[in-house]
């Protein structure tokens, strides 16, 4: 079990480094997710209520549609480097790899989150402050659910000509309990939780979250064979 | 004689082209054994399986006593493969390239011992260097020495010579000698049969993804 932690912590601490010298993937992703949070707000206008209604839905829109940027990316380097699967050639549990590069994906989308929910906030109209810890209990669940599922199809994509039309065919159906969870759970608190449903989409999110880590876990070694 | 490997009828197909067609091969420890033979007669499936990266299609394949493709981890506690195209990652300096690999590998991380396997390949200079700004020849080097921060009993090499200079290859020759001083056994896949056979004290040419020659070198 240390020695599948401390693998998995040589995959993020690379893949964290490559990511602070090139800044790609961040960048990419916040100039996509700005795109998409302006290009609403222009196209729902300026209406108060219906702005602070949506929110909820268009802020994980911009998560889930910028997240698969970076999805996509994950594995990229490993490809640049001779392949994903050299990888195998380290000894100790493949499992290593998934929970390093499952660790990036997470630790990047919520950079970008940190900058997106309180540009939401200002451009809906919406009051994140009292609700911040459901917020932030619904934000760790939402991208640890679409982390798990979306690391998992691109490794299982990477080594395929056509996996940047792949990744979302696989990954958009997969995402639907995810996403469907995070957002009424963030649309539910953002209204104060009037008829007390957020907690019933934080226990599907949670419930579906862990489910789809144990079929991840179980199945990745499988992914990096030849 | 200890047998650092032993490969009977191996087969692999890819698709519906055969790469390897039934190899017979037996492997004393501590050897150093070139293989060779044109691009396409199967030297790096054959490295590939040995590597534990693929598994045969068909036949038995035994490296350093583990039967593959089952007893694969151990294997790769214990062996060493230096692929053609290398597995660097540009935006890490040579330094932080040898770091990674020692942690994959649950070694502990000490900077004289990346110095070290720095200096023995004569990149201490360029240590601090994102790979990005290495030349081919460089990189090799860089690859000879992930492998050099461990100790190994098999180093399997695809192509180690292609695109260097006269320099290169002799830094090459050189740790294949270290290594077969240490009672490693090494594999030398490569097309470049001068270069190859110096090193090697036998020879095995591939053709058509069969052995069609095995002669002392």
């Amino acid at each position: 079990m240390t020695e599948l932690v401390r693998r998995a912590g040589a995959i993020l601490w690379k893949d964290l480094l490559t990511e602070t010298r090139t800044r790609q993937g961040l960048s990419a992703m916040l100039s996509f997710a700005a795109l998409i949070l302006f290009l609403f707000t222009f196209a729902f206008g300026a209406d108060a209520a219906l702005l602070s209604r949506i929110a909820g839905g268009l802020l994980w829109v911009a998560i889930v549609f910028t997240g698969t940027l970076a999805l996509g990316r994950s594995f990229q380097s490993e490809e640049l480097a001779g392949g994903a699967r050299l990888l195998r050639l380290y000894p100790g549990d493949v499992r290593a790899i998934y929970l390093g590069k499952l660790a990036g994906n997470v630790l990047l989308l919520a950079a970008l989150e940190l900058l997106l929910f309180p540009a939401t906030a200002v451009l809906f109209q919406v009051e994140l402050l009292p609700h911040a810890a459901t917020l932030t209990l619904v934000a760790f669940l939402g991208t640890l659910g679409f982390s798990t599922i979306g690391t998992f199809f691109a490794a299982l994509t990477v080594h395929l000509r056509a996996r940047e039309l792949l990744l979302p065919l696989l990954l958009f159906p997969a995402l639907v309990p995810v996403v469907i969870g995070s957002v009424g759970a963030t649309v539910e608190t953002l209204a104060g939780d009037p008829f007390g449903r957020a907690g019933g989409w934080i226990r599907l999110l949670t419930a579906y979250d862990v489910i789809l880590f144990v079929v991840c876990m179980w199945i990745f070694p499988v992914v990096l064979e030849e | 004689m200890k047998t650092a490997l032993r490969v009977e009828g191996l087969t692999r197909r890819f698709g519906r082209r055969w790469a390897l067609r039934g190899i017979d091969l037996e492997v004393e420890a501590g050897s150093v054994v070139a293989l060779l033979g044109s691009n396409g007669t199967g030297k790096t499936t054959l490295l590939r399986v040995l590597s534990t990266l693929l598994r045969p299609t068909a036949g038995t394949v035994e490296v350093l006593g583990c039967a593959l493709p089952d007893g694969g981890a151990p294997v790769r506690e214990r062996a060493a493969f230096m692929t053609s195209e290398g597995h660097l990652y540009e935006e890490l300096t040579g330094r932080e390239n040898l770091r990674f690999t020692a942690r994959m590998h649950g070694l502990t991380v000490e900077r004289e011992r990346v110095s070290a396997a720095l200096a023995e390949v004569g990149l201490e200079d360029a240590a601090d260097t994102t790979v990005r700004a290495y030349s081919t020849g460089m990189r090799k080097r860089l690859e000879l020495a992930r492998i050099g921060l461990r100790p190994v009993e098999l180093v399997l090499l695809d192509e180690p010579f292609a695109s260097l200079d006269d320099d290169g290859v002799a830094i090459v020759q050189r740790s294949i000698a270290g290594w077969k001083g240490r009672g490693a056994t090494v594999i030398v896949a490569s097309h470049r049969v001068a270069q190859a056979s110096r090193c090697a004290n036998r020879l095995v040419r591939l053709v058509r993804g069969v052995v069609g020659e095995d002669a002392p070198s």
